[in-house]
């Protein structure tokens, strides 16, 4: 909210520097987001009056112009414009000037004739037809007539004031006004809130033979106060006026609108003027609108209207967007010869769903979205009126038309005034508080402890003792509250299992050279397709997000592995060295779509590697490990993923669940990720680990007895997986084989085709006796009568 | 034969000395020592001699045996000493080649920065708790005092899944699962990914993360929401840390406050990190609203509380002098090995 120091001075006595307001305005809750020093724009730009003006001897185009800028000595500027005038009196750059565009003027010679400064046109000083008459004529700006030579234009142009830009926050709509800020000022700087009473005289007639209003839907509109002015005389606004709308970034157009502008930022209530020969059958109905309505609004747009929004009809047509821009029909024009005046409250979250809906959002819009009291309809009414009166813009006419659904009454909230003091820990006297409150105009009285407050329309934002305690608190100062250390109980913190969980595997990986990263959870709604799947595999059912950044932020991903390798790919791009990442994160997967209920968040761990000493093996490894963490021994096989080189993928399950996928990745989505060499990738399902139950680790003795070691040479079908050679090791139940380990895969020359060779070294151990040959051997018979029941025999 | 013993005592002395190797002083201790050797040959000439000399000169020969014996062990130990002297200078390594080591990865800088501020926290009896990242509107905003009309419900802030359903635009969310979940006292901190659609640039991102703190106890006041503040600030700032509290508006506190913290850059008098305020805004905090409290069963009357809700990814990018939030989520090697150490 832009306001400037000089209009707030019309309401309130500001005895102290701009900054220091400022520093005060934030403790009390009003960030400020800049103070513009309007002087700073220009420097040593005067006005001065052209006494003599000659040919340039060398150059047709530039005159040479001697000026007065009231010293003693004219001064001599060529310029290149042919607007100039003997005797006109214009803006001159000096030399060693600085104008708004940020151009610096110093003196030099034009075609060898020395030229001491510049003349200036309207554009070059920023200014436009509106700031001041003529600005944007081509060549220089020629001030009015009379104009005094010498004079700074930061003068002529009422530069001399700071614009400050308020920030205020949602609970305080009221202050999304002058008058509201002003108020505040006034109770932070301790001086006196003057507050306009509007006095105006009517000349006769009577509004509800003109016009009539009906509200057909008060839900969304609790207030519609209309009036009449008639024997409008349309011009231009007078200077203190047009300055505090420029000031406040609007345009100034003529006496009429600028009136109901200014209203609405000195009150925070928008309103709304119709040229009355426009409303046809002088009816005015506040209604929804049906579907398929049309209106054009001022801004020459076109829109379909729905019965969710609320427009001001007239008995044919809307003539209005309520509360967010009128209808280009009855736009106030230059002939309007009498208006009717509108002043409402319409309901927020109406106004802020259709202006959101439409693509339209306006200063009205924006105060209505915040909300506005019902009283300031009727206030800024009465304001508008006087300003019209004041101004001569027309004759008032009696009787107002006033339509409400009955008026809030007043609140009062009383709440113990130690109890405000027990919120805040700090002990403010009693008298304090009723003071500060009064002070904000809750009219306060303090009985037996207990504080009594009625609490204005305006101040919605009061409920109870939290607010009152904090009206009390940002005016009494939050420098008395003093830190005090935390008490109560001693409790321990804990951290969830599923974090120690992922903590414990974040240190393995970091400890095996990844690198963790952190991606979006969305991406582009074609980003999955790289992946190859099956139109109708689970993880293209992705939940969509309606209101997106752009596309490429529209999916919330049911998978890591299109992240991961976006990440690889813009490393392998940029060239950077053989490396590993490892990303936890959630994936989201909905029960059903469109989406009805909350999705399973579950949460994933993806690998990714690349680089020359990486393969397959090194990426099984990983995986193996993180598993190992679990305590977890799985089960490889064969999967079968698009993505994933079809020869080079595996399956890791444990007790029926699958707990990892992973593999190389398919040459086809590499290229289509723009990555040109082997990438390794590797799914794993954390929310499967997590729910893996940690037995308590427990010693065992260490065996005294000497361990046995013998090494085993097998041949078998090439096909056959090693795994199955391990299982069938392993399914030989006894105690004495303690580690199955294997050390050596052959194939060759030196064995038949379609065989390999696979060795095995087997460690044998008691707990309780030396181990005899004839022992180990039992155990080893049993180990190659299970080997041969799946097809490998001993090499001989 | 005591002069040949002598003879041999001193021949097998000389060749010692030019003994050079462990193979040839073998050779030696064979050439007199052995079966076949010089001394037992004289050895077996014994028996010629007179039942009176033969003590003598079996004294003597005892005495040149062991003489040699003794010298040849000697000159083992040395040669033996040679040797490993010879191998040690033949093993000698450049020490100043590089080490060999496996590679070290490292967490991600937001997470070490969380890791950081969930010590603190467990240090000061916060549990660290979880929420849904996707919500229903409730738990986002109802239960949060954002009733349906209330601006911060505006579409362009959050991104919607569903009618109801929304990405979590705070962990704030986070608090009323916890407060529905637990009976007073309650001390927890939140952290967690929030998502808000603001368009990316060098300090927003679609995707962010916060830590939401909860208290709830009984007598719980301004004052303590201060300490406890205060206490967190010194531990990620030093201990000269001070902080602030400057006047806000949050839906679900009230009072509400933005927290400023002295400029750790600068230490409080004015420097271009802190734009010459001298104090840097870290969070945003206040006692939690009475409706919230109700609205999760709590009576208002008889427990307080205080909330806060500090940005991760602002506190990662201040710590480490990161000057574009976007690097955080680009995951360039170059910038990911830089949080190894």
């Amino acid at each position: 909210m832009n306001i400037s120091l000089s209009w707030l001075k019309y309401y309130v006595d500001i005895p102290v520097s701009v900054e220091e307001l400022c520093d005060k305005m934030v403790m009390a809750g009003f960030e400020v987001e800049e103070i513009v020093d309007l002087s700073k724009t220009m420097n040593n730009v005067i006005t001065g009056k052209i006494a003599k003006l000659e040919k340039h001897p060398d150059a047709d185009k530039l005159q040479i112009c001697q000026i007065d800028v009231g010293g003693d000595e004219l001064i001599q500027i060529v310029t290149g414009a042919d607007n100039v005038f003997e005797g006109a009196v214009v803006p001159v750059a000096m030399h060693k000037s600085t104008l708004p565009n940020g151009m610096h003027i110093t003196k030099g010679k034009l075609r060898g004739v020395p030229s001491n400064g510049m003349l200036c046109s309207g554009e070059e000083l920023c200014l436009k037809d509106c700031d001041y008459p003529g600005a944007e004529v081509y060549g220089i700006l020629i001030l009015k007539e009379g104009t005094p030579v010498g004079v700074d234009m930061r003068d002529i142009l009422h530069l001399n004031d700071y614009v400050i830009d308020f920030k205020i926050t949602a609970n305080r709509p009221d202050c999304q006004s002058v008058l509201g800020v002003a108020r505040e000022v006034a109770v932070v700087l301790g001086t006196e809130f003057k507050m306009p009473q509007p006095k105006y005289e009517t000349k006769g007639g009577n509004v509800n033979d003109l016009i009539s209003v009906e509200v057909k839907d008060y839900d969304l509109c609790a207030r519609y106060i209309g009036r009449c002015v008639n024997n409008l005389r349309i011009k231009e606004s007078p200077e203190w006026l047009k300055l505090c709308l420029r000031a406040a970034g609007m345009r100034p157009i003529n006496n009429i609108v600028d009136i109901t502008n200014f209203v609405m930022l000195e009150t925070g209530q928008p309103m709304h003027a119709f040229d009355r020969r426009d409303i046809a059958g002088d009816q005015i109905i506040v209604r929804r609108a049906a579907n398929g309505e049309q209106i054009t609004t001022l801004d020459e747009k076109e829109h379909t209207l729905n019965d969710s929004m609320l427009v001001i009809a007239d008995g044919e047509k809307p003539s209005c967007l309520a509360g967010i821009m009128g209808g280009l029909n009855s736009e106030i024009k230059d002939d309007t010869t009498s208006l009717f005046l509108e002043s409402a409250r319409f309901r927020r979250d109406n106004v802020r769903k259709t202006a959101r809906a439409l693509g339209i959002r306006t200063e009205s819009s924006a105060r209505f979205e915040k909300g506005i009291d019902v009283f300031r309809s009727e206030y800024a009414m009465e304001r508008a009126l006087q300003l019209i009166y004041d101004l001569d813009a027309g004759d008032i006419v009696d009787g107002t038309i006033d339509c409400n659904n009955g008026l809030p009454e007043q609140r009062i909230i009383s709440v113990s005034a130690q109890s405000i003091n027990d919120l805040l820990g700090v002990e403010v006297p009693f008298e304090k508080m009723v003071e500060i409150l009064n002070s904000l105009e809750l009219e306060t009285t303090l009985t037996d402890g207990v504080l009594t407050c009625k609490i204005p329309t305006f101040r919605e934002d009061i409920e109870g003792r939290a607010d009152l305690a904090e009206e009390v608190m940002r005016i009494y100062g939050y420098d008395h509250i003093v830190g005090r250390p935390m008490r109560g109980a001693v409790i321990r913190g804990d951290v969830l299992p599923t974090r120690k969980a992922d903590d414990k595997i974040k240190a393995l990986l970091c400890g095996n050279g990844m690198h963790e990263i952190a991606t979006y959870s969305f991406f582009g709604s074609k980003a999955i397709d790289v992946l190859n799947l099956p139109a109708d595999d689970v993880r293209r059912n992705a939940i969509v997000i309606r209101n997106p950044l752009g596309d490429e932020y529209s999916t919330m991903r049911t998978q890591l592995v299109v992240s991961m390798l976006t990440v690889m790919a813009t490393n392998i791009s940029r060239k950077n060295a053989d490396s590993r990442y490892f990303e936890t994160s959630r994936i989201y997967l909905p029960k059903s779509l469109p989406l009805t209920e909350q999705p399973h968040e579950s949460p994933a761990l993806c690998l990714g590697l690349y680089g020359k000493d990486e393969d397959f093996f090194t990426l099984k490894g990983l995986v193996e490990q993180v598993l190992g963490l679990f305590g977890l021994t799985a089960d490889y096989e064969k999967s079968a993923e698009p993505y994933y080189h079809p020869g080079r993928q595996a399956k890791a399950t444990a007790n029926g669940q699958q707990l990892a996928v992973f593999g190389e990745v398919h040459p086809a989505t590499a290229q289509k990720m723009g990555i040109d060499q082997k990438v390794y990738v590797a799914e794993i399902n954390l929310e499967a680990l997590y729910a893996v139950e940690q037995k308590q680790i427990l010693f065992r003795p260490i065996s005294q007895y000497p361990a046995i070691t013998r090494d085993i040479a097998l041949v078998c079908d090439r096909s056959l997986p090693v795994a199955v050679l391990e299982k069938a090791i392993r399914s030989v139940k006894s105690d004495l084989i303690k580690k199955v380990e294997l050390f050596d895969v052959y194939e060759g020359n030196q064995i038949e085709v379609d065989k390999k060779s696979v060795a095995y070294s087997l460690v044998l151990q008691s707990d309780s006796t030396t181990l005899t040959d004839d022992m180990c051997n039992q155990v080893m018979d049993k180990v190659f009568d299970a080997l041969k029941a799946v097809g490998a025999i001993l090499r001989s | 034969m005591k002069e040949q013993l002598q003879a041999i005592e001193t021949k097998a002395i000389m060749a010692l000395q030019a003994v050079d190797s462990l193979t040839a002083l073998d050779e030696l201790r064979v050439a007199y020592l052995g079966k076949k050797g010089e001394l037992t040959a004289i050895l077996k000439q014994m028996g010629g001699l007179t039942p009176e000399e033969r003590p003598i000169v079996g004294q003597l020969a005892n005495k040149v045996r062991s003489t040699i014996e003794a010298k040849i062990e000697e000159r083992l130990v040395q040669l033996k000493a040679e040797a490993e002297l010879k191998q040690f200078e033949a093993e000698a390594l450049d020490v100043t080649l590089p080490g060999k080591t496996t590679k070290q990865g490292g967490l991600h800088p937001l997470n070490r920065v969380l890791n950081d501020m969930i010590d603190i926290f467990k240090s000061m009896g916060f549990d660290v708790v979880d929420g849904p990242e996707i919500e229903t509107e409730y738990y986002n905003f109802e239960a949060l005092n954002i009733p349906a009309d209330h601006p911060a419900r505006d579409m362009q802030d959050t991104f919607y899944v569903g009618d109801d359903l929304l990405l979590r635009s705070q962990t704030s969310a986070a608090q009323i699962r916890t407060m529905e979940n637990r009976k007073p006292p309650i001390r927890v901190i939140c952290p967690g990914r929030v998502f808000r659609a603001d368009e990316v640039d060098a300090t927003h991102s679609p995707v962010f993360h916060q830590i939401e703190g909860l208290v709830v106890d009984k007598d719980i006041t301004m004052c303590d929401l201060k300490g406890c503040l205060e206490q967190v600030a010194r531990e990620i700032y030093g201990p000269d840390a001070k902080i602030k509290f400057r006047p806000s508006f949050f839906p679900f506190t009230e009072p509400s406050v933005e927290v400023d913290v002295s400029c750790p850059e600068c230490g409080g008098k004015g420097c271009r990190v802190c734009k010459g305020a001298g104090w840097i805004e870290i969070l945003g905090a206040g006692m939690v609203h009475p409706n919230v409290l109700s609205g999760c069963g709590i009576d208002p009357n008889e427990y307080s509380g205080f909330a806060f809700g500090i940005g991760l990814d602002r506190l990662t990018t201040t710590r480490y002098k990161i000057s574009d939030i976007r690097l955080l989520f680009e995951n360039d090697l170059r910038f990911l090995e830089q949080f190894d150490k």
